[in-house]
């Protein structure tokens, strides 16, 4: 079903994870090959941003078998999945509004000289060459994060996350906050993206984004697979219906 | 009454009796933890707890803080805070006490009463338009709110008591009030009776009860289910105010005079009241019964410490042993110790109980399964943090030195203070730039530019120390007691002085990040703890007499040189070291070293990302909780080191040390470019507004000479108005100039409105 040939990058066996008496996610499995931009989809409490919360290690599992690159894995917090290579965008972005575009990209990991201070020339000069890899538009390295509009903003968290090389990206519900000028720029940058050979996972509302730029759509109800489709060979109707009435 | 079931489910809904809404097991746990405090009471002291006489002492004394209990649960259920109700208990009693004595106004009764109760409903105004339309945080906009309460006590009554005991006989019905009745017992209690009805039904069974509740629990779903939430935060407000008055005037009725010092504390009483009365400091859960048990217990607690016990103790007179009784009693200043432990207890015991805790401890200890429960948010507990979403790409990087310059946040603090600084100038030329005002100014600078240098890295990372003035007066008093009492050497006492300093940031910092209570509750607790724990130490009294090899560290350099055998002799030297004195050298170290790791190093860094934006910092691995902890310690070590140079600059230690100081030192980081959101401020901004503070200070005490050959100051009392007044301005001015950008949105506004009016 994998868009590509091979074994997939990511593989998830069966996860389950309960909160108290809540099953968030009952044995779902979950793939994800190289280079392809799958569409996670489904209602509001289907378990999309847990599911991928419990790959970067945000929550532990509670049963089942996670994989990267066919080697069985096991992260306690982002920073392990992180070094894996996969990178999480999250809705709110993960920002600190009050400090500037190159100190948010190097995030609790800014460039150290003699140990102790902080080397600001390569700090903003590394930022800028994160930016340019994007082709986005952030002015300057040195404007403060609150000052952006949402798009930009935006755009600095995934040059942030660029700034891992990481092989997986993650978006939680990018277009959520986003104008029609900037959806449009976000999903150029997917492609790009595509291009270097990022695999991407989209957790979103709107197929419509999807169905532009994805290989595959992947959707969940009430924590349990509810089907998968490849772009190329289905419709937003038929994908609507597996969110609304579950696998046929 | 059953609810038809929707098609997919499988149960359906059943509304049985509905649940008890004005009490619960809590409140049964309370009156068994009462009783038996009370039969402790008695069995240690029959003598005052065995008569029925106590009992109605209790009760009258609690009648007044359970009144403003009922008023701080509306309060604290809608997730706010009012620090001010001991100060405005104080300034209606004030108000009423010069309006009603033939001292001073000599109004009637009914004039005076409604002066207070309009005064009341004013200062839950102020406090309630504050913290919703203006978005000042709570905690500090009532803190604001008592030292300018305080500071009208003062400035009303002069510092002076007022009586009006003969008058007071023409209003019986009023006085009465406050007198014991013909049933044997004081009336004040029936009023506490009458209020927590009506309070515990209007909280627990109308509207507007449940309003309250839900703006608590959650204040954005509130106002999307289209309950007025800048309404009913107002109301909890003017409620507690009420309150307040109306103990004021229970409180005059009493005792038909007043102090300066009535109400003084009260807010610490009535807060750990509610809390242990089952109270959630997040907010959204508490009941009025609860509260005024809460009330009940704390103060039985209070008095249980202050009656004391009786003891014989046996003396030699000429030779002779007489055994003569006498009463243990606890120091001075260890009440609102306890009671400022007793309130962490309350704050930490609350979410455990509430969640289950004692069933799970049942299920411990009677080894059967241990019942789950469900994960709550972690972030409910902790502080709500607002954060300004601008879209302002227009703002781009400032061209040029000067604009550069402006651009920063510190920038106002530093042409503030210059402008302060030729004010004085331009008023007193003679004197504001001499060597005996410049000493003065700088070392009063010093005091309060230490304790901000240490509140810079805290507000940076997001939290508050209310702390400092009280850790202040803790080392200070311990530095005193030990060269004084113990007669340790300075090298001894010293570091022992700071050691007081940092267990008081270890508390601090392990309340907040370990425990996760919300910082300004926890520095809100040690600010009572160490106050009171400093004026135990010294038993209340003044302490003075040190080694001189010990005051140097408060001397000018002179002064020093002079003690080491090389005086400066004449000329600007002479002039340098006699207005610079060891303190002000100290704090320009530390202040230096501060600012380069605020500003340049990794850690500072992470002190910024921390107090930006807590959860992305600990996505990207930083170790917040650590970054918050140390900033804390670090606090209360620069308010100890002040306390060291306090007594050794003033070769006296005082337990009043540093009182207000905190408002200084906030004050001081929030001018120089700190957002009390957090996330900004630096050392050199927090100095410039400390100086600004000290400036104006000085300023407001400088005796005017007027063109007619007269001579004008301010009236003094007032002063605690002026400082008060000026921190909420500051707060204010942060979040409305620098956080919303109102003044380049209304420029960048009317610029629009003006270009477009062009193309027409």
């Amino acid at each position: 079903m994998t868009a590509n040939s091979g074994a997939p990058l990511i593989e998830m066996r069966h996860i389950d994870k309960a909160f108290g008496p809540v099953r968030a996610l009952a044995g779902v499995d979950f793939h994800l090959g190289a280079g392809e931009i799958l569409g996670l989809v489904g209602d509001n409490s289907a378990g999309k941003s847990t599911l991928m919360k419990v790959l970067t290690g945000a929550y532990r599992r509670d049963g089942g078998e996670i994989l990267v690159a066919g080697e069985p894995v096991d992260f306690a917090s982002p920073r392990d999945s992180r070094e894996r290579g996969i990178e999480m965008i999250y809705q709110d972005f993960a920002l600190c509004g009050n400090m500037d575009v190159g100190q948010n990209i190097f995030l609790g990991r800014w460039p150290r000289r003699l140990g102790l201070f902080v080397d600001r020339n390569r700090m903003y000069g590394d930022a800028a060459r994160v930016l340019d890899r994007l082709k986005v538009d952030v002015n300057s390295v040195h404007a403060k994060v609150e000052s952006l509009s949402g798009g930009r903003q935006q755009s600095v968290a995934i040059a942030r996350a660029l700034s891992f090389e990481p092989k997986v990206v993650i978006f939680d519900e990018p277009t959520a906050n986003l104008s029609v000028m900037a959806t449009a720029k976000l999903l150029e940058t997917m492609a790009e993206l595509k291009r270097q050979g990022v695999s991407q996972v989209i957790i979103s509302h709107r197929l419509t984004d999807i169905f532009e730029v994805g290989d595959r759509v992947m959707v969940l109800k009430r924590g349990v697979n509810a089907g998968e489709r490849l772009i190329k060979a289905t419709t937003e109707k038929d994908v609507l219906e597996l969110i609304v009435a579950g696998a046929a | 009454m059953t609810v038809a079931a929707e098609s997919g489910m499988r149960r359906s809904t059943v509304a049985g009796r509905p649940p008890a809404e004005l009490w619960g097991g809590w409140e049964a746990g309370l009156l068994l933890l009462m009783g038996g405090l009370y039969l402790a009471g008695a069995f240690v002291n029959p003598a005052f707890f065995g008569t029925s006489d106590a009992l109605a002492a209790v009760l009258r004394d609690a009648a007044r803080y359970g009144v403003m209990a009922v008023g701080m649960t509306f309060v604290i259920v809608n997730r706010e805070l009012d620090l001010s109700v001991g100060s405005t208990l104080g300034f209606v009693s004030t108000l009423f006490s010069v309006a009603y004595a033939p001292s001073h106004a000599d109004a009637g009764i009914a004039v005076a009463l409604s002066v207070c109760v309009a005064a009341g409903i004013v200062v839950g105004l102020v406090n309630g338009v504050l913290v919703t339309f203006l978005r000042v945080p709570a905690f500090i906009a009532t803190l604001s709110t008592l030292f300018i309460g305080r500071g009208l006590v003062l400035g009303l009554s002069g510092g002076n008591t007022i009586a009006f005991g003969e008058k007071a006989a023409s209003d019986p019905w009023f006085f009465q009030l406050g007198e014991t009745n013909a049933l044997g017992f004081n009336n004040q209690i029936l009023i506490f009776l009458l209020v927590a009805l009506i309070g515990a039904v209007a909280l627990g069974k109308t509207r507007m009860g449940y309003e309250t509740a839900a703006v608590g629990g959650n204040e954005q779903a509130a106002r999307y289910a289209g309950i007025g939430t800048a309404r009913a935060r107002i109301r909890s407000y003017v409620l507690s105010a009420l309150a307040a008055t109306l103990a004021g005037l229970m409180n005059v009725a009493q005792d038909k005079g007043i102090t300066s010092q009535n109400g003084q504390g009260a807010e610490l009483i009535v807060i750990a009241a509610v809390i242990v009365g089952g109270a959630s400091i997040a907010g959204g859960r508490g009941r009025v019964l609860g509260s005024c048990l809460g009330a009940v217990l704390t103060v039985l607690i209070d008095k249980v410490l202050r009656e004391g016990v009786p003891i014989t103790r046996t003396i030699d007179v000429g030779g002779v042993p007489m055994e003569i009784g006498a009463v243990a009693q606890l120091p001075p200043g260890a009440v609102p110790a306890f009671l400022g432990l007793l309130l962490v207890g309350a704050v930490l015991i609350e979410p455990w109980a509430t969640s289950g805790g004692l069933a799970r401890l049942r299920a411990r200890l009677t080894r059967t399964p241990v019942p789950v429960v469900a994960p709550r948010g972690d972030a409910a507990i902790e502080a709500a943090r607002t954060r300004s979403h601008t879209a302002l790409d227009h703002r781009g990087i400032p061209k040029g030195p000067i604009s550069a310059f402006l651009a920063r946040r510190d920038a106002a603090a530093i042409l503030l203070t210059l402008a302060l600084w030729l004010t004085g100038l331009a008023l007193r030329p003679d004197f504001w730039a001499g060597l005996d005002n410049s000493f003065a100014m700088l070392t009063a600078f010093t005091e309060i530019a230490i304790l901000s240098v240490g509140l810079t890295f805290v507000i940076a990372a997001g939290d508050i120390d209310l702390s400092v003035g009280s850790v202040l007066a803790l080392s200070a008093a311990v530095a005193a007691f030990c060269l004084k009492e113990l007669e340790l050497a300075p090298v001894i006492a010293i570091p022992l002085a700071l050691l007081a300093g940092l267990a008081c940031g270890l508390l601090n910092a392990t309340l907040t990040t370990r425990f996760r209570l919300p910082s300004f509750v926890a520095t809100l607790s040690t600010f009572y703890i160490a106050r009171g724990l400093a004026a135990w130490i010294v038993a209340g009294r003044q302490l003075s007499g040190f080694p001189s090899s010990f005051t140097l560290i408060g001397r000018s350099l002179a002064e020093v040189l002079t003690a080491l055998g090389a005086p400066p002799g004449t000329g600007w030297w002479a002039n340098f070291t006699g207005a610079v004195s060891v303190q002000t050298l100290f704090l320009f170290v530390l202040a230096g070293i501060a600012s380069i790791v605020l500003s340049r190093t990794h850690w500072g860094q992470m002190v910024y990302a921390t107090g930006g934006n807590e959860r992305a910092s600990r996505y990207a691995g930083i170790d917040t909780r650590r970054v918050r902890f140390l900033s804390l310690v670090f606090s209360s070590l620069c308010a100890a080191c002040a306390g060291v140079i306090y007594v050794a600059y003033l070769r006296s230690f005082n337990p009043a040390a540093g009182q207000l100081r905190e408002l200084d030192a906030i004050a001081s980081v929030i001018v120089g470019g700190g957002s009390i959101f957090g996330g900004h401020g630096t050392i050199l901004g927090s100095l410039a507004g400390a100086a600004a503070i000290t400036l104006i200070r000085s300023l407001l005490s400088l005796q005017i000479l007027l063109p007619g050959g007269g001579s004008y100051v301010l009236p003094q009392h007032w002063m605690n108005v002026y400082i008060g007044l000026i921190l909420i301005l500051a707060v204010i001015a942060d979040i409305w100039l620098r956080q919303e950008e109102i003044l380049s949105r209304f420029l960048s506004a009317w610029r629009r409105r003006s270009s477009e009016r062009d193309i027409r």
